[in-house]
């Protein structure tokens, strides 16, 4: 919204920006990283959702009609650049509790201990790539600051990673600045975090834990990542809790989550990354928004037909407004992810279905009824207003047809818009015959790969640290 | 320095956008074209008509473009309707926009 106004100020056209008055904080520090600190706002009092259509109208003519017609005729005061420091330059010396005070003090850190980012330090992390550091990776909404390997290294070194981690890192910050994955939506209400998904030889290399407690911190390489990426949004995209992060409640930042290989390699299944266009065995990253999930426990039965329907249950059960990803925000835009326990896996394949026969059943058998699906898209939540039915959205050509099938309410019609948008992956306790469901925030978020750049003499680097 | 003691690097990335100032504003609105932009999420359908009954009390020889003449600012298509919004703005002669809704 604050973004279509900044287009039209830049072509000229003086805007007015209407804002509810509880985000007016955050639509004055994203106006900075625009480079528009002044740019007009209009208070709409309170939160549109719950007034009444009259309190609504008294609001805006009490209050938002005069702020716009200011914004619009009149000149506000000039903007200022407050000025910062260089990238490379040293901001406080001090002992490792005065460094530790200040970077949070001026919320540079996230309450727990950093590592401070020394230059000796960040030069160890420098020496895990082939990359100059200045190199610029791209720019990182809200706040437009440029990506760098220099300030991932800083982050990485704060964050408690070893400098070895440096090109995952390198990796995790290319796939943040692609536009696809839209990184700006990052301090939305719904206050989704982000899952890092890892394939490829580097997940031993690293010492990744890909078995039980794979989501549990404890793991140096899983948490320590997973923290990084939480201090970089923060610190180079810019997103603080209080001002550019509206999570309603947020999460804590995730470990990562490195697939499990071995069982993939033993059944056949193409890894995670293999849907994004990696091949099996090269080392990559996947990026995704979540809003949550839930740990489907004890799945029980000897083949995939008894085994299927708790899962398309628990898909289901884990789906209600992100439905707006699938059709209204956007056509095709959920992506829910089912991680199996490797046990699930093999017991599934045993029987001779493939990673996509799955995805396949889900999609045939995940589904709900038009009815839900209209309820949750508009009278629950109005987030798609106009009260148009999924049948005339396909009739329209805003829906995929395959909601357009029947205009029967009755009708069972599937959560996603393809079979491939349901992600699988491999991983957790062995043994254990438990799955998790996340659900996805859409295009807020969409899942984004990228390839893991080795340095040149990866492995003498390596035993060097080790 | 000690060895107890750390030089530690600004941790953050240089800004790649600079203050640029705003457009002129208008004299009055009067006689002006007025766009709503719209990110069709929080009774934008409902708030829109209200100001434009009101600027148009206040500001009779007002002329208004609807936001369905831009498609949704907020989605799949944001990037494409930011990226021909100065078109569209000049094909209609609209003078200033209303955008909405940040809630």
């Amino acid at each position: 919204m604050l973004r279509a106004s900044a287009a039209a100020e830049a072509a000229g056209i003086p805007s007015s920006s209407l804002v509810c008055e509880g985000f007016l904080g955050q639509g004055a520090t994203t106006s900075v990283g625009l480079g528009l600190p002044n740019l007009p706002m209009a208070k709409v009092p309170g939160h549109v959702d719950t007034q009444t259509d009259n309190e609504l109208r008294q609001n805006l003519i009490s209050v938002t009609v005069r702020e716009v017609i200011e914004n619009l005729t009149a000149v506000p005061p000039a903007a200022v650049m407050v000025p910062e420091p260089g990238p490379r330059d040293v901001i406080l010396e001090g002992s490792f509790e005065e460094i530790n005070r200040f970077f949070y003090e001026n919320d540079w850190s996230d309450g727990l201990p950093i590592v401070p980012p020394t230059r000796g330090k960040i030069e160890g992390f420098l020496d895990f790539t082939d990359l100059p550091a200045g190199h610029a990776i791209g720019k990182l909404p809200p706040d437009n600051r440029q990506a760098t390997v220099w300030n991932v290294a800083v982050n990485g070194v704060m964050a408690g990673c070893r400098p070895q981690y440096m090109p995952v890192l390198i990796a995790l910050a290319e796939a943040m600045a692609d536009p696809v994955y839209g990184v700006e939506h990052s301090g939305n209400t719904p206050g989704a975090e982000t899952l890092i998904t890892i394939n490829g030889p580097i997940i031993k290399d690293l010492d990744f834990n890909y078995e039980q407690g794979v989501l549990r911190d404890g793991f140096q390489a899983n948490t320590a990542i997973g923290r990084w990426w939480r201090l970089y949004l923060r610190n180079v995209a810019g997103f603080l809790p209080h001002q550019t992060d509206k999570g309603t409640f947020g999460n804590t930042w995730r470990v990562v989550l490195a697939e499990n290989e071995d069982v993939l390699a033993r059944i056949g299944w193409p890894p995670l990354s293999a849907d994004f266009g990696h091949n099996r065995g090269e080392n990559a990253v996947v990026i995704s928004r979540y809003t949550g999930g839930d740990v489907i426990t004890s799945v029980f039965g000897k083949k995939p037909e008894e085994m299927l329907p708790y899962l398309a249950d628990a898909l289901i059960s884990q789906t209600g407004w992100q439905l707006i990803f699938t059709v209204g925000m956007a056509d095709g835009g959920y992506s829910p992810l089912l991680i199996l326990s490797p046990i699930l896996a093999e017991t599934i394949a045993k029987a001779g279905w493939s990673k996509d026969d799955v995805r396949q059943w889900l999609f045939e058998n995940a589904r709900i009824s038009a009815a839900k699906f209209e309820q949750y898209i508009g009278e629950f939540t109005n987030l798609l207003s106009g009260g148009r039915s999924l049948y005339e959205l396909a009739r329209l050509g805003k829906a995929n047809k395959v909601f357009g099938e029947s205009d029967d309410p009755g009708r069972l019609v599937p959560i996603v818009c393809e079979a491939r948008d349901i992600q699988i992956a491999v991983s957790g306790d062995p043994g254990r015959t438990n799955a998790q469901v996340f659900s996805h925030n859409g295009i807020l978020g969409y899942p984004t790969s990228r390839a893991i750049r080795l340095p040149g003499d990866w492995r003498n680097k390596l035993a060097a640290v080790e | 320095m000690n060895e107890n003691s750390y030089a530690a690097l600004w941790p953050r990335g240089e800004k790649t956008v600079q203050i640029t100032p705003l457009a002129p504003r208008l004299d009055t609105l009067n006689g002006k074209t007025v766009a709503f932009l719209w990110d069709y999420l929080f009774r934008g359908d409902e708030i829109f008509p209200i100001l434009e009954s009101e600027l148009s009390a206040a500001y009779p020889d007002m002329r208004f473009v609807g936001y369905e003449v831009f498609g949704s600012t907020h989605g799949t298509d944001e990037g494409q309707i930011l990226a021909d919004l100065s078109q569209t703005m000049a094909e209609h002669k609209v003078d200033a926009i209303i955008s909405g809704m940040g809630c």
